[in-house]
């Protein structure tokens, strides 16, 4: 498999999306076999890609930066031409691996998971679009295709969160996420509009060249890099635009394991990781980057200490570790975010998919109803023990190794090194809080309980496999692993923006986490598991705190407060505007104007000859004086 | 002023006047006997103007039959019996119209100038060679006014006739 | 009689028919019983015939012009036609409204 026919990989899932689209009633299954196929060969595809990519590195050295291949697609000589076609490098090939990888165990867990669901066929249509869109997203190589594919990857999360459409809750959280992720997405639209006008082209590498050559205004590359980096925070669930995340848990466990954990809330930092050379280009550019990024790492690690539905739980440890990459590219080390994006995308999906599994079995997702399920459902506890603790970033798992290197990125800038600090034990103690309430102690409600079992094998594949990931796939952040893998001088010198990055491990760091990291996890253990009333204790003695944070900081009612007194007050006016000027007077006027003129005009049709013979002789009068007047 | 002026001034009043006298007398049957008079000044308009055997014609087609003609209609719609009872609702209308295109008329008539005999004599033609040119260049249209009146007659009585059995 | 056009110009017979015309097209606008409207109409017929036949008689002799007193023939034989024509539409209506007031057959109206 070439690298430059790396397009055909998003055709395949496509092609799965039409055929259950239009024929998914009339298949075996619906056609699920149909979709998990096209994924699990664009995998397979996606591995190929890999090594080639790893081949040609080892021939062309660190400096070879990756193909592009396209066609001409619509071309208006004098103005506009727009190519179809991939752009192939480092951060594409571990996308295309990420991407596929756990969107193949999402649709294999969801063979089990969505068994007897009503919208099967269409669920499975529908994911396989979303891969097809994320695919088509990282492969892009000129901003109007990848500008296509985000938009197709906000439908296809709006489609999937709205699944249970008999539910209100989900048509609104659908809703939200859409509307939400918009108002970025208005701000990338301008973003690459403005970019093109300043330098004809819409190719990625085309315009980087003109930055860097300084081609483009200093304002316009401005405006254009906080534009983009406003779309970015749409879908990246940022501050202020994190509100839609957790309410997007409306959709089946599966969807939000893929969508919103591992693929589709990355492509922020994915679009950010790849136009990263404008964002250096641009005073401040990557300063807005690591502010937001810590704000909203720091405000989202104490929601998760609140929250008592376990999905909404994970989603805003999401938002925490989706502000953490954010920080890493705001310090200028695209290779620690990448890391961290890859590691993440696997425990993340495994604590979704683990999630799941107990709601599956117990039909509960409160923390309140649940509890004690160890002994019930051994492998899902097992699983999500291994996704937490990669989580809070305990030695040697995954999610350790990514932190370590974002943290030592951090050490220059101390007050942004604090505050990272500090959200380690905090979300340590919640991670430690949701595993101690849903799987151990005694159960709070015995008919869940009752009904609890392990999941299907269908269901406990995916996660054991993503939880032996968990365990392992840091270390390809070492040296030797990478170049093993092919990757030489590891994987750090490969996923950069201009200058190579070494895997650093200081000892100091390290430790000095570790250690917070097992504060952390003895105080959960302490508060949740041996002095169980102690949280109730915290709470009310905090209580005010304890309400700011059950209500999300009030932001929805501020985001409700808005719509509802400035959107729908603006729009008040402009509908009397429109009801009465333009259509009574403007519209219905000149209709009215003339149903009046022909009332008054056929009074003159009086039915009386002599009349009619008035007008013919006033008529010839008329003519003659004209023509007398004329003549003399 | 000489004997052909007055006759002419004569003559010229009668038309007049019995122009006015159809337009403005109440009764029906007096408004006729107008027309009869206004139509024999015509007449003699026409002798005037040295065309004797159109004057001949005039009297005995239009004073004579078309006259008893209308007379006639007023017979049998029993119209004659009622006076008008009112005028016309646009007569001031009408009249200020009728004034403004008499004036115009005369305007344009008497300031145009008319080709003609520079002696300003009156030809009198010879009614011979009037039957001539009717026979040879106007046979057709003749002819067409010949059909004109048969299609007239089948029309006034296809017009007028009762249904059958009435 | 030649001394009658020295007399007498074109321009009084012109005249005169232009004031029959006038008072005609008065009386088409005035009267409100149909047999005295086909009357003022009758008017105007006749005040045209005497233009057409002023103008033959007071053209050139060397252009001997009949057509004026053709026409004016024509102008009483058609309208001998029209009016006995007219007079059938007349009957018509008088006996189907009962009415010959021009003023009263308007199921035209608005």
């Amino acid at each position: 498999m070439n690298m430059t026919d790396a397009w055909v990989l998003p055709l395949l899932p496509a092609a799965a999306f039409v055929l259950l689209a239009l024929l998914g009633p009339y298949l075996p299954r619906r056609g699920d076999w149909i979709a998990v196929g096209a994924i699990f060969a664009a995998f397979v595809l996606a591995l190929l890609v890999a090594a080639d990519f790893t081949s040609a590195l080892a021939d062309h050295g660190a400096e070879f930066a990756g193909v592009a291949n396209s066609v001409p697609w619509v071309e208006i000589p004098g103005s506009i031409e727009i190519r179809l076609g991939v752009h192939v490098d480092a951060i594409t090939v571990t996308m295309l691996i990420v991407v596929s990888f756990v969107a193949f165990l999402v649709q294999f867990y969801s063979l089990g998971y969505m068994k007897g669901d009503s919208r099967y066929g269409w669920y499975y249509a529908v994911i396989s679009l979303f891969a097809a869109s994320m695919l088509a997203l990282v492969l892009a190589g000129n901003f109007l295709l990848l500008y296509f594919a985000w938009e197709l990857v906000g439908l296809c999360s709006y489609l999937l969160i709205g699944h249970y459409n008999h539910l209100r809750s989900a048509a609104e959280a659908a809703k939200k996420a859409f509307i939400t992720t918009r108002i970025g997405d208005v701000g990338l639209l301008i973003a690459i509009i403005l970019l093109w006008r300043e330098t004809g082209t819409f190719d990625i590498q085309e315009v980087f060249a003109a930055a860097e050559a300084g081609a483009i205004r200093t304002e316009v590359l401005t405006a254009s890099v906080v534009l983009l980096f406003l779309g970015a925070m749409g879908k990246s669930a940022q501050f202020p635009f994190h509100v839609w995340l957790p309410d997007a848990m409306e959709g089946p466990t599966p969807v939000s394991a893929l969508i919103h954990a591992a693929t589709m809330v990355v492509a922020g930092v994915y679009l950010v990781a790849r136009t990263l050379p404008l964002f250096e280009l641009v005073a401040g550019g990557p300063e807005l980057v690591l502010a937001v990024g810590l704000f909203t790492t720091f405000l989202s690690a104490f929601l998760g200490l609140v929250m008592t539905d376990i999905k909404r739980v994970i989603a805003y440890s999401t938002i925490n570790s989706l502000g953490l990459m954010f920080v890493a590219l705001g310090v200028g080390s695209p290779a620690a975010a990448m890391l961290y994006l890859f590691t993440h995308a696997f425990f993340k999906a495994l604590l979704f998919l683990a999630a799941g599994s107990v709601i599956h079995a117990t039909e509960r997702q409160e923390v309140g109803q649940l509890g004690g399920l160890w002994s019930k459902m051994p492998v899902t506890s097992a699983t999500f023990a291994i996704g937490a603790l990669s989580m809070a970033g305990l030695p040697f798992l995954a999610g350790f190794w990514a932190k370590d290197e974002i943290l030592v990125a951090l050490t220059e800038n101390r007050a942004a090194f604090a505050l990272a600090l500090l959200t380690l034990p905090v979300t340590a103690i919640y991670m430690a809080r949701v595993f101690i309430l849903t799987f151990l102690g005694a159960p709070r409600d015995a008919e869940a309980h009752e009904h609890a079992h392990e999941s299907p094998l269908t269901m406990a594949l995916p996660l054991v496999a993503l939880a032996v990931l968990t365990l392992v796939a840091g270390f390809v952040a070492f040296d030797q692993v990478g170049r093993a893998l092919g990757f030489p001088g590891g994987i750090g010198e490969v996923i950069f923006a201009h200058e190579p990055h070494t895997f650093d491990f200081d000892i100091a760091v390290a430790a000095g986490s570790s250690v917070l990291v097992a504060v952390g996890l003895v105080a959960g253990w302490y508060a949740y598991a041996a002095r169980t009333e102690l949280p109730a204790r915290v709470s009310s003695a905090l209580r005010p705190v304890h309400v700011l944070l059950e209500r999300k900081y009030y932001l929805d009612d501020l985001y409700q407060t808005v719509i509802d007194r400035g959107v729908l007050g603006v729009s008040r006016v402009i509908a009397w505007f429109d009801r009465n000027v333009v259509n009574d007077t403007a519209v219905n006027g000149p209709a009215e104007t003339t149903s009046l003129i022909a009332y008054l005009l056929r009074f003159q049709q009086t039915g009386r000859v002599p009349n009619y013979a008035l007008a013919i002789i006033v008529g010839v009068v008329a003519l003659a004086l004209v023509a007398f007047s004329l003549k003399t | 002023m000489t004997v052909a002026q007055v006759i002419f001034y004569l003559i010229a009043a009668l038309a007049v006047g019995g122009a006015l006298g159809v337009v403005l007398i109440r009764s029906t049957v007096y408004a006729a006997l107008f027309l009869t008079l206004a139509l024999l000044a015509v007449a003699g308009v026409y002798i005037l103007l040295a065309s004797e055997f159109l004057a001949l014609v005039q009297v005995l087609i239009y004073a004579g039959a078309v006259t008893v003609l209308l007379l006639f209609a007023l017979m049998l719609t029993r119209i004659g019996d009622v006076p008008e009872t009112m005028v016309g609702r646009q007569w001031p209308v009408a009249a200020l119209v009728s004034a403004l295109l008499a004036g115009i008329l005369i305007a344009a008539l008497t300031t145009s100038n008319w080709p003609g005999d520079e002696d300003g004599l009156i030809t009198r033609l010879p009614f011979e060679d009037v039957g001539d040119a009717l026979f040879r260049q106007w046979a057709v249209p003749f002819e067409i006014a010949s059909l004109v009146l048969l299609v007239a007659l089948i029309g006034a009585i296809v017009l007028a006739r009762q249904e059958e059995g009435e | 009689m030649e001394a009658v056009s020295e007399q007498i110009p074109l321009e009084h017979f012109l005249v005169l028919s232009a004031i029959l015309f006038s008072i005609g097209v008065y009386g088409v606008l005035t009267r409100r019983n149909a047999v005295l409207i086909l009357m003022s109409v009758e008017l105007m017929l006749n005040a045209a015939s005497i233009n057409m036949v002023a103008f033959a008689a007071y053209a050139a002799p060397s252009a001997t012009i009949v057509t004026g007193i053709i026409f004016a023939i024509f102008i009483i034989t058609v309208a001998a036609a029209e009016v006995g024509l007219a007079l059938a539409i007349i009957l018509n209506l008088f006996r189907n409204r009962q009415t010959a007031n021009v003023d009263e057959v308007n199921q035209l109206k608005w």
